[in-house]
């Protein structure tokens, strides 16, 4: 039995409780997460001076950033301390959080924060956050509830926010207002049917059946696609250090089940737009052997292992170097 | 280079893992606690999440699992007692082989896989992770280690001599010979779960009239003068058959055992005092035996039957040892600690760590998870529960003082866990001790039982020779002592009634609610050290009413694993007529909380003991 990770915030949904420290039973054995005092897994304290000599970057995402599976050291973040070296890397990633909650963190902690870089990890699936109003989650009884979250609109070009203070109690599902439910995937009814059929025949499945996780990507207008970028540009916007853009794919394009073409468009096509710097992963981690590149998610949890946050940190090692010496040089 | 032990026992009954770092106890708990299953004895692999977090390890940085019993001894036991019993021996066959043969033997593979770590995994002897248990938490440099139980491996009693890091065997009784087993015989026969029921026997002995012992120790057990004793295998189940007893064990009390839905009659509470002063006569032969075999002044007790306090109340005051420490975890969830520390001690060279002037290394058992007030603030305002953040402890126990002092009914959730099956102050419901309605509210309206047993009190250490004959600390709950005379109240036992809860409900002191019916109390001494809420709760009331003592009850329901989280304390507060809840440094009021509907699940949740 798991400790209580998350405790309510108004202004994004939730965090984790400040000074949390827990171990999480999972498939791998557990993790341990240590949470700072301002709620984020982040193993440094986010009023801490700077150190001479020391490079500061700070970084969002969600629960592929904030670690889930892994201890805190095992992350791609604290991972690029070891690598980079003279680094630190302040972790704002939130589990289960869409792309509008990570904005809405930078806003609350970060948009005045002293730091050299900031790097975006956008998890492709996010996309599908940023169109929910609601996420489900398990009661300790069993019983599905559902949390509100913050959300934007576009209303006449223009990003509008809405849900906000973010309601702390949940809802059943018969009290839903509205079906903006995000269930960490798509037909949810379908995918429990094929996860009983076990992995591989799930695996199987996808590859024949030209699955595609994230088809909000396939155009430029879709809708979901138009309101993400238009949170990704205002929010780089409004950064006022480097920010490098960091796709983060899932294991289905990381293990050539699905077609990544379309989503890497549309970040190429946005990272042309902004004054973001794009570094897509992607191609790095597919010079991997097919084995090892299964070896970057779990058997069952579909987050990175410590060698999927490996790779994905030696892939976003040199593109920070490069940012933090073009930084310099500025 | 720090060393991290972590100690595991499972499989039979109580599974718990422990985790031992430098030689210091850093964690221990009951997997019981957190999969909410009485008595739980499957791997505890949530027990040893908790382990690890309480040292925020991973899994790969421990140094060894060591498992508390050796698997293949304890093999070899079961296969010679299923060929010496002849016919009944297949039907032991059926019920201990899948266990045997099913999980022991894969133990190692079992933890490793449950850690994913590649971790050397070791096996110590059951009656030594006792003594372990028993002796390097103990505040002693030198002590003998005294061990009884139903059966470990071979060994059902065994006497150690403990002295600094070492733990050296002196002598053992070996199965079938077992007073554990023989305690549990009358434990099944009286109509009581074995390996549970203990206690309530224990508890119902003082009703009753010993005129069994003779018969007891004419026909069921030896006791010699050298301290040994030898149980007559003729009217016990045990070796030849799935039961505790048999037809001869029948007639020699009277007719088939009770039936646990049965009313607890005459025959039963005489069988109880019997069996009770049988079983504190062969203790006290032992602890001489122990006294002379090992030239030690000092004892330390572990082992199921050291949770008799009853017997430890008596063998203190017989004044064989100048001083005796019981392991409160004694029982097999102990053999989780003494199986990490043996191998830190022993294995690791780690050195003990020094003992607080006066103090045990055990840390009031004080072992399991604390939950931060950020924890229980983001649980209750999750679910919008009212409640008041009081930061300032003295202010929060002044209150608690308040409510007890008004006849209110309190839980308390604050610090850390208790390890070992009394609940301490850690996860605890605490009571006025004065007022004759507490006893029978608590039993009635709080745990749902009709209990012949009175509550326990906890006493300011300061004031305990106020209250009781004891001139010992007593933190563990683990002595029982007399109430003051001066206090006690006219009142004569009826040996012939058997209206148990009749005969509970007369006043027997100033403070009834903790006084049995023959003037004793299960004493726990409170001090600032270990527990200072719970310490100034208790000092707090004695300002209000001169009384230094609250009773206090295990924090669960009838049947139930006593609470762990602030969700499982909220829930049994809300399914009880409790008044009010502190978790940690907050505080709920019944009357303000939202109403649940009727929830009487926890009678098919949890069975009777």
């Amino acid at each position: 039995m798991n400790r209580q990770l998350f405790e309510h915030h108004p202004a994004f949904g939730y965090r984790f409780i400040p000074g949390l420290k827990a171990r999480m039973e999972h498939e791998a054995g557990g993790y341990l997460i240590r949470a700072n005092q301002t709620g984020f897994r982040c193993d440094h304290e986010f009023d801490a001076a700077r150190q001479p000599g020391r490079k500061r970057v700070l970084l969002f995402g969600d629960s592929f950033t904030a670690g889930d599976g892994v201890s805190n050291k095992k992350r791609y973040g604290d991972q690029l301390e070891e690598i980079v070296g003279d680094l630190e890397v302040w972790n704002f990633g939130l589990s289960g959080s869409g792309t509008d909650q990570q904005y809405l963190i930078y806003r609350e902690f970060a948009a005045d924060m002293d730091c050299d870089l900031v790097v975006l990890g956008v998890l492709v699936e996010n996309i599908r956050r940023v169109a929910a109003r609601f996420r489900p989650y398990l009661t300790p009884g069993g019983e599905e509830q559902f949390l509100g979250k913050p959300y934007y609109s576009l209303e006449q070009g223009k990003l509008v926010l809405h849900q906000v203070p973010v309601p702390k109690e949940p809802l059943r599902k018969d009290e839903l207002p509205d079906d903006r439910v995000n269930p960490g995937g798509r037909m949810p009814w379908l995918r429990e049917a094929v996860n009983k059929l076990g992995p591989t025949a799930k695996e199987f499945i996808q590859r024949v059946s030209g699955y595609d996780p994230v088809p909000d990507y396939t155009t430029p207008d879709n809708p979901h696609w138009i309101l993400m970028s238009a949170i990704l540009e205002r929010w780089i916007a409004e950064i006022k250090h480097p920010v490098i853009l960091f796709p983060i794919p899932l294991y289905q394009h990381v293990e050539e089940s699905s077609s990544s073409d379309a989503y890497r468009a549309r970040f190429a096509e946005l990272a042309n737009s902004t004054d973001a710097m794009l570094h897509d992963p992607l191609d790095d981690i597919l010079s991997y052997s097919a084995k090892e590149r299964r070896a970057f998610r779990f058997q069952n949890d579909i987050h990175p292992t410590p060698a999927g946050h490996r790779a994905l940190a030696e892939s976003l090692a040199p593109a920070i170097r490069k940012a933090l010496s073009t930084s310099d040089a500025s | 280079m720090t060393s991290h032990v972590l100690g595991v026992s499972a499989f039979y009954h109580d599974s718990a893992a422990a985790l031992v770092s430098d030689g210091r106890i850093i964690a221990a708990a009951q997997e019981e606690r957190f999969s909410r299953k009485k008595h739980d004895p499957r791997l505890p692999t949530s027990a040893i999440n908790y382990c690890l977090e309480e040292a925020f390890i991973e899994a790969d940085e421990l140094d060894a699992v060591v498992f508390y019993d050796n698997s293949l001894l304890t093999l070899d036991r079961a296969l010679r007692s299923i060929v010496a019993g002849a016919d009944g021996g297949s039907d032991i066959w059926v019920k201990s082989g899948p266990a045997l043969l099913g999980v022991k033997p894969f133990i190692s593979e079992m933890l490793r896989d449950a850690l994913k770590a590649d971790v050397p995994v070791l096996f110590a002897k059951h009656h030594t992770s006792h003594a372990a248990s028993a002796f390097y938490p103990s505040p002693f440099d030198e002590a003998a280690v005294l061990t009884i139980d139903g059966v470990g491996e071979w060994a059902t009693t065994s006497i150690h001599r403990g002295s600094g890091n070492n733990l050296e065997a002196v002598e053992e009784i070996r199965y079938p010979h077992s007073l554990g087993l023989l305690y549990s015989a009358f434990t099944y026969f009286t109509g009581f779960k074995v390996n549970s029921g203990e206690y309530k026997l224990m508890g119902l002995a003082p009703y009753g009239n010993p005129k069994y012992v003779d018969l007891i120790l004419d026909h069921l057990i030896q006791l010699d003068d050298d301290g040994s004793f030898r149980l007559n295998m003729d009217y016990l189940g045990f070796v030849d058959s799935n039961r505790m007893t048999n037809d001869r064990f029948n007639d020699l009390f009277g007719g088939p055992p009770r039936t646990p839905e049965a009313r607890i009659g005459r025959r039963e509470m005489d069988l109880a005092a019997s069996i009770q002063q049988v079983t504190e006569m062969a203790m006290l032969g032992l602890v001489r035996r122990a006294r002379e075999s090992t030239g030690c002044v000092n004892l330390c007790l572990s082992g199921g039957v050291a949770l008799n306090c009853v017997s430890n109340g008596k063998l203190l005051r017989a004044g064989v040892f100048d001083d005796i420490w019981i392991q409160p975890a004694a029982g097999d969830a102990g053999g989780a600690l003494g199986a990490a520390l043996l191998a830190a001690h022993q294995k690791f060279g780690c050195a003990r760590p020094e003992a607080p002037k006066g103090r045990d290394r055990q840390s009031g058992s004080y072992l399991g998870p604390r939950y931060a007030t950020g924890e229980v603030t983001a649980f209750l305002d999750r679910h919008s529960y009212p409640y008041k953040h009081v930061a300032d402890l003295d202010a929060l126990a002044s209150q608690a003082a308040e409510l007890l002092a008004g006849g209110k009914i309190v839980g308390l959730m604050h610090g850390r866990m208790e390890f070992g099956p009394r609940a301490l102050g850690g996860r605890t419901i605490i009571g006025d001790p004065r007022n004759v309605e507490t006893q029978t509210v608590m039993n009635l309206k709080i745990k749902y039982r009709e209990s012949f047993r009175p509550f326990a009190p906890s006493v300011l250490k300061e004031r305990v020779s106020d209250f009781f004959d004891l001139d010992s600390d007593s933190p563990y709950m683990l002595l029982v002592a007399p109430v003051k005379k001066e206090r006690c109240l006219p009142f004569e036992l009826d040996m012939e009634s058997d209206d148990l809860l009749e005969m509970v409900r007369v006043p027997r002191s100033d403070i009834p609610a903790i006084t049995h019916v023959d003037y004793s109390a299960r004493v726990q001494s409170v001090d600032q050290y270990d527990h200072p809420f719970y310490f100034k709760i208790i000092t707090q009331f004695e300002k209000r009413t001169g009384i230094a003592v609250v009773v206090n009850t295990s924090f669960n329901v009838r049947g139930e694993p006593i609470v762990c989280t602030p969700e499982d304390s909220y829930r049994c507060f809300m399914r009880t007529e409790m008044d009010a809840l502190i978790l940690e440094d907050c505080i709920l009021l019944k009357e303000e909380q939202p109403e649940v509907p009727e929830d009487d699940s926890w009678k098919v949740e949890y069975e009777l003991d």
